[in-house]
């Protein structure tokens, strides 16, 4: 028997995918097929971000169930979903689940066709219950990269930014026991892992659910950056994505005092102007938000810079792009995820007009990023002479070179048609940069695990 | 912390026509003032974000909450009798004080309609808190509770009728007045108030660090 899975959505969606993969594989008995086509079972984790996101399942769901009428077929569905939806899928479904239910997917499949009880019990049409989070943590994921891993650490969102949906589909915020985090990172490390990325919704305020009995986001890193220094490995451990109210200074520092922690801050800042902040429920704004970088360009000179940005957020003025513009120019990414406004169901925005016409939001869009380009291509130019060690990912577009990022997550290639050294770090001279991207020559071999 | 979702409903006092306190259990919940709970009716998808009205020293939770015409959850809140379950998630947020400033510094709460809520928790629990309150309403009725705050320390402005101490919105105030650069501005409400208020402060000299939002959406 064999099942497809598919994961939509972020990063979070892609480690929890890898947990539900182990449980049917180990549980179930049932084996992976690429092909969706000739799966006995079909799933879906669901992402509620963009209503796009959400019209693929309906799709995808009206699909199969025409496919039920010429073979034997189970659906189910889990993932980051809405109430109103959640009420749909139970009618359209076999199994719909929350991923803290996870553990009960084998129960469920062996009542095939039948809708889960534990589904239909009220309470998860309203906020997500995440108390059983801690047994989903403790399933080992199915990783899908023998170098690169996601580890998550905490679950759910209490900031409540009006553009987003996650407090109402992944509830509130809970951290997952530090000892199973880094455990999870050491097991990865001695298994040969390179990249690893502690992943959360807001993974800076890790702890604060359960203070006095968690330890703090610092400490955590802490912990990862002694185990680091007492393993004789080399790896890069990053995190994404941060929230600035809960960025300290020391958070920043940390970083700082350990070889494994990797160089690079994601820190989205969603827009340069106080009152687009205030609309959208930040709790942060532009001053605080220029501490962070300051911090971090005292204590982590040598660190990349990324962020989110959304443009054409609902009443965003020329004046209060402009003000965004400012920011890209004063802060100077390396990297920005420029995103243009759009009303995800469910979110607090989306009961306000969305009145920035389309093509303003394109003008918007395009003018922000040849911003980014500006400040991107220098720092990129920036890097050629120099040499950096970088982690190879695969196989470049262009035949024969291989595709490398650097501890600062800058795509990079290089030539080379030796397949060893997929998922191992090199180092590179680099010899010439574009807007987003550099190259480089292999100058030495130095791989220390 | 008891993570016991499930609270009783202890008491309504109504202040007006459209507007009332809703008194609920604490069940022991840690609580900073300045922070809201996420309110419902037991089992059911609706719920609503309200400020915590009470202290922090009260052993039980107060919201005020304003019917709104196309609102569910604040009509049906006010049908609950005392002994009625609610769910309740929280209290989260971060409007919070900074409380290295309690006695250091004058605090000026800028709010209108319910938004003086997170104010009078501030307040409850801290009376030591240097503070000046600007409250805009249409009507003096709306006017919630002044007698739990100095007489000194509380401006209300009204557009409705001239019945406050001031005969226009708490931005035309705000524009009128000269303001302390030092203080720290704590502004909650609808948000068009928010950004003109936050515009007024600028111009004034005050640094957007100094202000802190809670938006009413």
């Amino acid at each position: 028997m064999k099942y497809h899975l598919i994961t939509l959505g972020c990063q979070m969606n892609m480690s929890d995918s890898e947990r539900v993969r182990t449980i049917i594989e180990t549980q179930t008995g049932y084996q992976w097929t690429d092909n969706e086509e000739e799966a006995n079972m079909v799933g879906i984790l669901a992402c509620s971000v963009r209503q796009k996101a959400i019209d693929k399942v309906y799709s995808r769901i009206q699909k199969w169930n025409k496919w039920k009428n010429r073979k034997s077929l189970i659906t189910f569905i889990s993932g980051c979903i809405l109430p109103n939806d959640m009420e749909k899928f139970l009618k359209l479904f076999d199994i719909v689940f929350r991923m803290s239910e996870l553990e009960s997917l084998p129960g469920m499949i062996k009542q095939y066709g039948i809708v889960t009880p534990a589904s239909l019990q009220p309470d998860l049409q309203t906020m997500p219950k995440n108390e059983s989070i801690n047994k989903f943590w403790k399933v080992t994921p199915h990783y899908s990269s023998d170098f690169e891993a996601f580890v998550p650490i905490q679950n759910g969102c209490d900031k409540f930014c009006t553009f987003c949906a996650v407090p109402y589909t992944r509830g509130r915020e809970v951290s997952r026991p530090s000892a199973e985090i880094v455990g999870e990172v050491q097991r990865l490390v001695e298994e040969g892992y390179k990249s690893i990325t502690l992943l959360g919704q807001n993974v800076n305020s890790y702890g604060l659910d359960k203070k006095g009995e968690e330890i703090s986001f610092p400490d955590l890193l802490r912990k990862i950056g002694e185990m680091g220094n007492a393993i004789s490995k080399e790896f890069w451990v990053y995190f994404t994505s941060p929230h600035p109210r809960d960025m300290t200074e020391e958070v920043i520092e940390v970083i700082s005092q350990y070889d494994c922690l990797a160089k690079q801050i994601h820190i989205p800042i969603q827009s340069g102007d106080d009152k687009v902040l205030i609309r959208m429920n930040r709790k942060h704004n532009v001053e605080t938000y220029r501490k962070i970088i300051h911090s971090i360009w005292k204590h982590l000179p040598q660190a990349t810079i990324f962020t989110d940005i959304i443009v054409g957020f609902t009443g965003e003025t020329d004046e209060q792009f402009e003000n965004t513009r400012r920011v890209m120019e004063e802060f100077k990414y390396n990297m920005a995820y420029i995103a243009q406004y759009s009303p995800r169901p469910g979110a607090t925005s989306s009961r306000w007009a969305d009145d920035i016409p389309l093509e303003i939001k394109k003008i918007r869009y395009h003018q922000l990023s040849d911003d980014l380009r500006k400040v991107s291509s220098v720092h990129n130019r920036e890097m050629i002479n120099k040499t950096y060690r970088v982690l190879v990912t695969g196989h470049d577009r262009k035949a024969g070179y291989f595709s490398a990022l650097t501890e600062g997550k800058i795509v990079t290639r290089f030539a080379s048609t030796d397949e060893q050294l997929i998922g191992r770090f090199v180092d590179l001279e680099i010899t010439s940069s574009t807007d987003f991207s550099i190259e480089g020559k292999m100058v030495l071999m130095k791989e220390i695990a | 912390m008891n993570k016991n979702k499930s609270v009783h409903v202890l008491g309504i006092r109504h202040i007006n026509d459209t507007t009332y306190v809703l008194k609920f259990d604490r069940n022991e919940r840690d609580f900073i003032p300045g922070q809201h709970v996420i309110l419902g009716i037991m089992g059911e998808n609706n719920a609503r974000e309200y400020s915590v009205y009470s202290g922090e020293q009260d052993d039980y939770f107060e919201i005020l909450v304003k019917v709104v015409k196309e609102g569910d959850v604040s009509k049906r809140l006010k049908l609950l009798r005392p002994g009625s379950e609610v769910e309740m998630n929280g209290p989260l947020g971060f409007f919070t004080l900074n409380m290295g400033y309690i006695s250091k510094k004058k605090h000026v709460f800028i709010a209108t309609g319910t938004g003086i809520a997170p104010f009078r928790s501030f307040v409850k629990s801290n009376p030591e808190l240097n503070y000046n309150i600007l409250h805009g309403v249409r009507f003096a009725g709306e006017a919630y509770d002044h007698d739990d705050y100095r007489p000194d320390r509380i401006t209300l402005c009204t557009t409705g009728d001239k019945q406050g101490d001031f005969h226009g919105r708490v931005t035309d105030y705000l524009m009128q007045q000269t303001v302390d650069a030092d203080a720290e501005y704590y502004l909650c409400g609808n948000v068009n108030m928010i950004h003109e208020a936050f515009d007024i402060l600028k111009e004034k000299g005050v640094s957007s660090d100094q202000m802190h939002a809670e938006v009413y959406f």
